[in-house]
């Protein structure tokens, strides 16, 4: 469909869609502020995955992967050699979408800003890892908590950093171990409603990470 | 189908649950035949690890026959008798690629707990607590294992099911707790804790060339076999100093290599127990380390302290004084099951290892409530019972 350069822009719109996931746990998790600068605020997570950079970018030219990993979150268009439009949908679901506009910006780098939806910038930035220890895949965004975010009922919480890190370890799993693991409806011997209140907690210990 | 799950805190039942089903491109689905008890288990039967909810079905140390494989399944088929790792292992992360197993990144689905009490979160393990993934485990007639390819392992024919379930936790366990030990030959190893680990880890120094191996507990019924089916020297501290009789047993020097094989319900006699018990009770400390805090004080100056039973927080009164000041090499962890049992498998069909003593109790999953009671009561001379679901 295209070169392996701009496909993995995929790995952006799982970022931008982020925002998204963060909703559905916005509220229940009440964390810190994020840091702040010039009245955005501004999340940079980071993660390591154990294969090179060519690898990395090369890992989203398999649409069936591809699909997976986002399909139920986002579609992508391509505008020009470089530049997409994605629409991104709530993971929370209500129907929200957002668009934007994501940017092969040089070898592994990409940007994306919100053009339709809450106000959001972002980059993803692919970076040799020291000592064959593969890729750091670091990532930022940058969001505001204006009347549009609050319209979209997004607090002003760092939820969407909660939800970053989640979307950069499914990222990792999915290149380095070809799936993500799920628990969830593992044989046990709860009740209906023991096993809602145990998916509960479930949620809780999948989401976000390290404090 | 029938499994062993627990209630609460010190409470088991066998249930009706759901059977598993293939999940993931890599699962596959193993009729249970053999299940052990293990001490670690007692630590979350107890609450000392405390992320079990109730209905979670128990259970990581077992075999069977592989009745199902997911689509991306290569090296198993369904018939095969596999022994199956404890931790789950993705095979594609660093940490795997380095073989260290029990530390995986991409295992464990709710890292939360672990990342914030630890630091980082270590690889899932099956039947152990939220903490560890919320895996259902295998006191069960099936269950299901993610990474089928990495975690199971085809079993030479003629070794019993009694032996070889051995391979899938206690015999791993010992010998990283020996390989821990950098032996080069004729080394003296003291064991704490005459358990099924301990047992294993006794062997396994043996066969990297200790030369002398002191088993410690307090059990009669423990030491004697490790006496009577490896040939190694044991102190029952009970009723002996134990510091003492290492110093006399080295002439002075101490063991070269300590090997650690109780965990956080460590027993001890004397009012540092009834402290430490009372720390522990109230919270204020989550662990017991009274065996690591003589292994510590008995390893020779230089010499290596290897930690493989569980601890799960913060302990109390750890001497890192002596550990500093004797420049000690302290090494520890969850077994990367992966990366030994092809080899265990080896020794185990070549005789070189024979655990199937281990197996004191053979029971149906339906009595493993009582399996439990004594393997914790330390009655009837168990060293562990070994459910048999099918
Ligand atoms: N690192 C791993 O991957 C791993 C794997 C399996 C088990 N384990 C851990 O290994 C430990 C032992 O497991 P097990 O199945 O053999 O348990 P077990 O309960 O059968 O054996 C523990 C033994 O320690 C003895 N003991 C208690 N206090 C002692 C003391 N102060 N000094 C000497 N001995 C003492 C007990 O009498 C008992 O015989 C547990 O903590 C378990 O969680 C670790
Ligand atoms: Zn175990
Ligand atoms: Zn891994």
């Amino acid at each position: 469909m295209t070169s392996n350069g701009t496909r993995w822009v995929l790995l952006g719109a799982g970022a931008l869609t982020a925002v998204g996931v963060g909703r559905t746990v916005a509220r229940r998790r009440r964390r810190h502020q994020p840091e702040r600068q010039d009245g955005w605020y501004v999340v940079r997570r980071g993660i390591t995955v154990d294969r090179p950079v060519d690898e990395v970018i090369g890992f989203w030219t398999d649409r069936e992967r591809l699909d997976r990993a986002l399909a139920e979150w986002a579609t992508l268009e391509q505008l020009a050699d470089n530049r997409w439009r994605c629409v991104a949908r709530d993971p929370a679901g209500g129907g929200t979408e957002w668009c934007a506009e994501i940017q092969v910006a040089g070898p592994g780098r990409l940007t994306w800003r919100v053009t339709d939806g809450p106000a959001q910038h972002g980059t993803v930035e692919l970076v040799p890892a020291p000592q064959d220890r593969g890729t750091e895949i670091r990532a930022e965004l940058r969001y505001r908590s204006g009347r549009l975010r609050r319209a979209f009922g997004l607090a002003a919480g760092d939820e969407p950093d909660l939800g970053l890190r989640d979307t950069l370890r499914r990222v990792k799993s999915l290149i380095e171990a070809g799936q993500v693991i799920d628990t969830r409806r593992d044989p046990s011997g709860r009740s209906p409603a023991q096993e809602a209140a145990t998916d509960r907690v479930r949620e809780k210990l999948t989401t976000g990470g390290r404090a | 189908m029938r499994a062993l799950c627990w209630e609460g805190v010190g409470k088991l039942a066998v249930r009706d649950v759901p059977e598993p089903r293939i999940r993931a491109e890599g699962d596959i689905i193993v009729k249970v035949r053999a299940s052990s008890v293990c001490g670690s288990d007692l630590h979350l039967i107890n609450g000392y690890l405390p992320a079990m909810r109730e209905g979670d079905v128990l259970g990581h140390e077992f075999m069977g026959e592989v009745v199902e494989t997911g689509p991306g399944v290569r090296r198993l088929k369904v018939g095969d008798r596999v022994v199956v790792g404890s931790v789950v292992a993705c095979g594609g992360c660093w940490y795997c690629r380095t073989e260290q197993y029990s530390l995986c990144d991409n295992s464990n689905p709710q890292p939360v707990f672990t990342e914030k009490l630890w630091g980082h979160s270590p690889a899932g393990i099956l039947g152990y607590s939220h903490a560890a993934g919320g895996y259902s485990g295998s006191h069960a007639e099936y269950v299901r294992v993610p990474f089928g390819d990495v975690g199971a392992f085809p079993v030479p024919d003629g070794v019993p099911d009694d032996s070889v379930v051995f391979a899938s936790d206690a015999m791993p366990t010992g010998w990283m707790a020996a390989d821990f030990c950098g032996l080069t030959g004729g080394e003296v190893v003291a064991v704490w804790g005459g358990g099924g680990v301990g047992q294993m880890a006794a062997r396994a120094a043996q066969l990297l060339g200790a030369g002398r191996v002191i088993v410690i507990d307090r059990l009669p019924e423990r030491l004697a076999p490790a006496a009577d089916r490896l040939g190694v020297e044991t102190v029952n501290y009970a009723d002996t100093d134990v510091l003492e009789a290492l110093r006399e047993m080295t002439a002075g020097r101490g063991p070269d290599a300590c090997i650690e094989a109780v965990g956080m319900e460590s027993h001890d006699v004397g009012p540092a127990y009834a402290y430490d018990k009372a720390k522990q009770t109230a919270r204020l400390q989550s662990d017991r380390p009274t065996s690591v805090r003589q292994a510590i004080m008995a390893c020779r100056k230089g010499g290596t302290v290897s930690i493989v039973g569980v601890y799960g927080g913060l302990v109390d009164k750890f001497p890192l004084g002596a550990a500093m000041n004797k420049a000690l090499v302290l090494r520890m962890g969850q077994m990367h099951a992966q990366r030994y049992i092809p080899m265990l498998l080896d020794r185990l069909a070549a005789g070189e290892i024979d655990p199937g003593y281990l197996a004191t109790h053979p029971l149906s999953l339906e009595q493993g409530v009582r399996g439990y009671e004594v393997f914790e009561k330390k009655q009837e001379g168990c060293l562990r019972s070994v459910l048999h679901p099918a």
